[in-house]
């Protein structure tokens, strides 16, 4: 099918059109702009790539036009014949011929007028040239307006030609006029070809597809032909005719037993006969249509004898496109004698060779004696028929013919996961622990990956609950041991008193922290941050008088710790430690100063001062981000005099505002 | 009986899917119309599971199981196995391998009692796969290929293997796997069988694009709906010839 698909030719404007297309393209594509005052070499390039861009597009459009167009001797026979018939081959060929003139035509007015421009000496000069060249090469397209028309015709028919494939499985239907050759194409395929009771209804070929014994069938519909000389045939019949001809298939040749084709039995015979030659080497069927209104049986004994002869040498088939009786026999005989044909034609040319394994079954030598069943599940066969009848009904319905209604009922519908998509919509989300093989109130429990660092999964012991038991029932038969029974005390009077005291004890230690707490509602800190260090005023001799005091005599203290007191050398000599620089950053100052710093004024506490500096950093930033500073210092003026603010009249307005 | 379908567009269906006679495993993927179209065909009679493997939802490609049991790669996380084996009966067994060949489904084609494997296969993947799945191993190359699980399908009833198998290979794989097998294609002449068709001993499902001629073919050779393998001989010939020749 795809390798005759004339859908894809390109649109063939009319010669006016085409013109217009090109040199808008040009004027489109091409530089505009060209002055007189150029180096003329410039002037020359300018005007020779015109025209060569010109005739490159034409010369490309036409290429296309003429490479769309199927070439007669290179398509199938049929279709070759077939365009014969409907556009005539030789203005066909002509026309494509003239249109490949043309583009030599216009080729060499391209390159002359290119020469040409070489010796352009002025702008106008090279216009004037550049100007008729296009005018020629338009001219010579102008010729071939007929041309075009007729080629873009043809093009219009061939997109709308049925897509036949010539070399498929094809059943095609011929004879008179009127006697069914569209009803049966109707009833057997989807085609919807036009019916009526006149002669020639179907105009042309017309296309239908089934399906039969796996395979997919293309029928034709064709015109009716009459019974005249090939050459006094016309356009309408001679398609049938070339279908005939050229297509190896099965031939369907109607005929009217009634009669009320117009067309009498005699003259039925004799069309075929006259086409017979058509037939050759083709398996043919004659189908007796009509037989609702005329059976076989019933026709008189002339007429009975002038289809003897060809119901002697032909396969004779009965059918009515009315009752549909016989319709299905004869598409499946033709098929199967055109199948058959096939068949034997592909084996005779040993194009079997190929596919044998794909015929044959191999069938396996036993190996051993063992067994080896298939292991359907329980129910699975069941459920399968089950399926299928459901599929059937399923399928009954759709044809319209849903009488059993009730017997499909009986396969209710269970909630698959994509109706519950459908519900749910976008808030669905895909429950996996559904359908988990575990009891109910298992199924949901959550159960991390990593707990504390540790791969659940490691930790998995199968025999976890065996081991469970083993210990509970250790820990029952501990506890039946009397192994966690706590012995009872017996308590003496002395030791009740001393427990209810320390009870007391244990009672009021408690209040008394309540109420210090309660007490504690001061949040301030104990010390002033201002407050001075306190002296510990720690010393030799102050401990020696305050032991006197008490009445201790340190007499006998020689080496006592607090004797072993550092020595002090000459601390005068020492030189002084150098003082730090005072630090004023953010980790503080090292020393007091008498005086706030302004950045620090009303700064509460190091939290609000780090916040505030914080938030003065980013103002700056911004600042200086804003108005391109190199700093926060930054106070350079570019220039400081404007020549324009201070140069010129001034009349109205201010100096500054300019 | 076989039924079409696609996975996302993708008629590689024996990629996102694997079907036994046990348990059928399910990509997991955007939306549940694949999954679906195995729970309508197969109902209650097999479970029916989502699985992702590594992550990835090319569960057909990457494991190989029977009614015995399923074997899963090493790159399997534990909570997909765990979830694994949540949800498959406890007569499946399941066990993941160290292989350097991870696709086990493309190197290991195999029913519920003979596996044909690729041979650069592991001993010890060997091992574990007879203990697994208990099936007989036999060490072969389909068609000269030794991705033998992707150009060959197989259940207890039959098989099918590469166009491209000779009626010789064909004999010696038959008398190997003790099943009837037959040469052929799916989804419109593709050989990766493996990737367009799977199948167990009373359905099969294939890629959208399979032709009825083929899908016939796959009904016989495997025994669905009643059909027996030799009709591939006798009623499919004519078909056959003028649809391949």
């Amino acid at each position: 099918m795809a390798l005759y698909n004339f859908k894809k030719i390109m649109v063939v404007p009319p010669a006016k059109d085409f013109i217009d297309i090109i040199l808008s393209k040009t004027q489109r594509k091409t530089p505009t702009v060209v002055h007189k005052q150029y180096k003329i070499s410039r002037i020359r390039s300018f005007y020779m790539r015109k025209v060569k861009f010109t005739q490159q597009n034409f010369h490309d459009r036409l290429s296309q036009i003429i490479q769309d167009f199927p070439k007669l001797d290179n398509v199938h026979p049929f279709y070759a014949d077939l365009m014969n018939i409907l556009y005539d081959k030789d203005h066909y060929k002509l026309a494509l011929g003239q249109l490949n003139t043309a583009r030599h035509l216009i080729d060499n007015v391209g390159k002359d007028y290119a020469r040409l421009l070489k010796f352009g000496d002025t702008l106008y000069r090279c216009k004037q040239l550049k100007r008729a060249a296009l005018g020629r090469m338009a001219t010579i397209m102008k010729r071939q307006g007929p041309n075009l028309s007729y080629l873009e015709s043809v093009r219009q028919h061939l997109a709308r030609l049925p897509s036949i494939d010539p070399y498929t499985r094809t059943l095609i239907l011929c004879g008179f006029p009127n006697v069914g050759k569209s009803s049966f194409i109707n009833k057997i395929t989807r085609a919807d070809v036009e019916v009526q009771p006149y002669a020639f209804t179907t105009k042309s070929l017309y296309v239908g597809h089934m399906d039969y014994m796996y395979l997919r069938w293309q029928v034709i519909d064709t015109p009716g032909i009459l019974d005249k000389p090939l050459e006094e045939r016309n356009t309408i019949e001679m398609q049938a005719v070339t279908a005939l001809a050229h297509l190896r298939a099965c031939v369907i040749y109607m005929m009217d037993l009634s009669e009320q084709c117009g067309k009498t039995l005699e003259e039925q015979v004799k069309l075929f006969e006259s086409i017979k030659p058509l037939f050759a080497n083709k398996p043919l069927i004659i189908a007796f249509n009509k037989i609702d209104v005329t059976p076989l049986t019933a026709l008189d004994d002339d007429r009975k004898q002038v289809l003897e002869q060809i119901m002697k040498e032909n396969t004779v088939m009965e059918m009515s496109t009315l009752t549909e009786v016989g319709v299905m026999d004869i598409k499946q005989h033709a098929c199967d004698k055109l199948l058959s044909s096939r068949v034997e034609n592909k084996t005779r040319q040993n194009k079997t060779d190929g596919i044998l394994n794909r015929l044959h079954v191999t069938e396996p030598a036993p190996r051993d004696q063992k067994a080896r069943p298939p292991c359907i599940p329980e129910g699975a066969l069941e459920f399968r028929k089950k399926r299928l009848a459901q599929l059937a009904a399923k399928k009954a319905e759709e044809e319209g013919e849903s009488e059993e209604e009730d017997d499909n009922m009986e396969v209710e519908k269970k909630k698959t996961e994509r109706d519950i998509e459908l519900e749910e919509g976008d808030d669905y989300i895909l429950n996996l622990k559904k359908r988990y093989d575990l009891p109910e109130e298992e199924k949901y429990d959550n159960i991390p990956e990593f707990w504390e660092g540790h791969n659940i999964a490691d930790y998995i012991d199968p025999e976890i609950f065996y081991k469970f038991e083993a210990l509970e029932k250790e820990e029952e038969l501990r506890e039946a041991a009397g192994m966690y029974a706590i012995p009872k005390m017996e308590l003496d009077e002395t030791m009740m008193e001393i427990s209810k005291l320390a009870k007391k004890i244990r009672e009021k230690k408690a209040i008394l922290q309540d109420e210090a707490r309660v007490n504690k509602s001061s949040t301030k800190a104990k010390l002033p941050r201002t407050a001075a260090a306190k002296d510990r005023n720690r010393s030799v001799s102050r401990l020696r008088s305050q032991m006197n005091e008490v009445g201790v005599e340190p007499s006998e203290s020689e080496n006592a710790h607090f004797k072993k007191a550092n020595k002090r050398g000459r601390s005068a000599t020492k030189s002084p430690v150098a003082t730090k620089r005072m630090r004023a950053d953010s980790e503080g100052r090292a020393r007091s100063v008498s005086k706030t710093p302004r950045d620090e004024m009303g700064v509460k506490n190091p939290e609000m001062r780090l916040r505030l500096k914080d938030k003065a950093h980013k103002a700056i930033r911004k600042k200086v981000g804003k108005k391109g500073l190199k700093g926060e210092a930054d106070r350079f003026i570019g220039t400081k005099m404007p020549k324009h603010l201070f140069v010129g009249k001034r009349g109205v307005g201010k100096t500054d505002r300019r | 009986m076989a039924v079409r379908l696609q996975f996302e567009n993708n008629n590689e269906i024996g990629v996102f899917s694997k079907l036994t006679n046990k348990y059928c495993l399910v990509g997991i993927g955007g939306s549940e119309n694949f999954y679906s179209t195995f729970e309508v065909e197969l109902g209650e009679t097999i479970p029916v599971v989502h699985a992702s493997i590594a992550g990835c939802r090319i569960v057909g490609r990457l494991t190989v199981g029977n009614k015995n049991g399923l074997v899963v790669p090493n790159s399997t996380t534990d909570q997909e196995l765990q979830h694994l084996r949540n949800s498959l009966p406890d007569s499946v067994k399941i066990q993941r391998v160290e292989e350097r060949l991870s696709a086990l489904g493309n190197v290991i084609a195999c029913n519920d009692y003979v596996a044909l494997v690729h041979p650069d296969l592991d001993k010890e993947t060997e091992e574990v796969l007879s203990d697994t799945l208990g099936v007989e191993i036999f060490r072969q190359t389909v068609a000269t290929n030794s991705l033998v699980g992707t150009y060959c399908v197989l259940n207890d009833q039959g098989g099918l293997v590469h166009p491209r198998t000779s009626l010789a290979d064909q004999e010696e794989l038959a008398a190997l796997l003790q099943v009837p097998l037959v040469a052929g294609t799916v989804n419109r002449g593709s050989d990766v069988i493996g990737a367009g068709l799977v199948v167990n001993d009373f359905c099969a499902f294939c890629g959208s694009d399979t032709t009825s001629t083929e899908l016939s073919v796959v009904e016989s050779i495997f025994h669905l709906n009643d059909s027996k393998a030799s009709r591939i001989g006798e009623q499919l010939r004519a078909p056959l010839i003028d649809n391949l020749a």
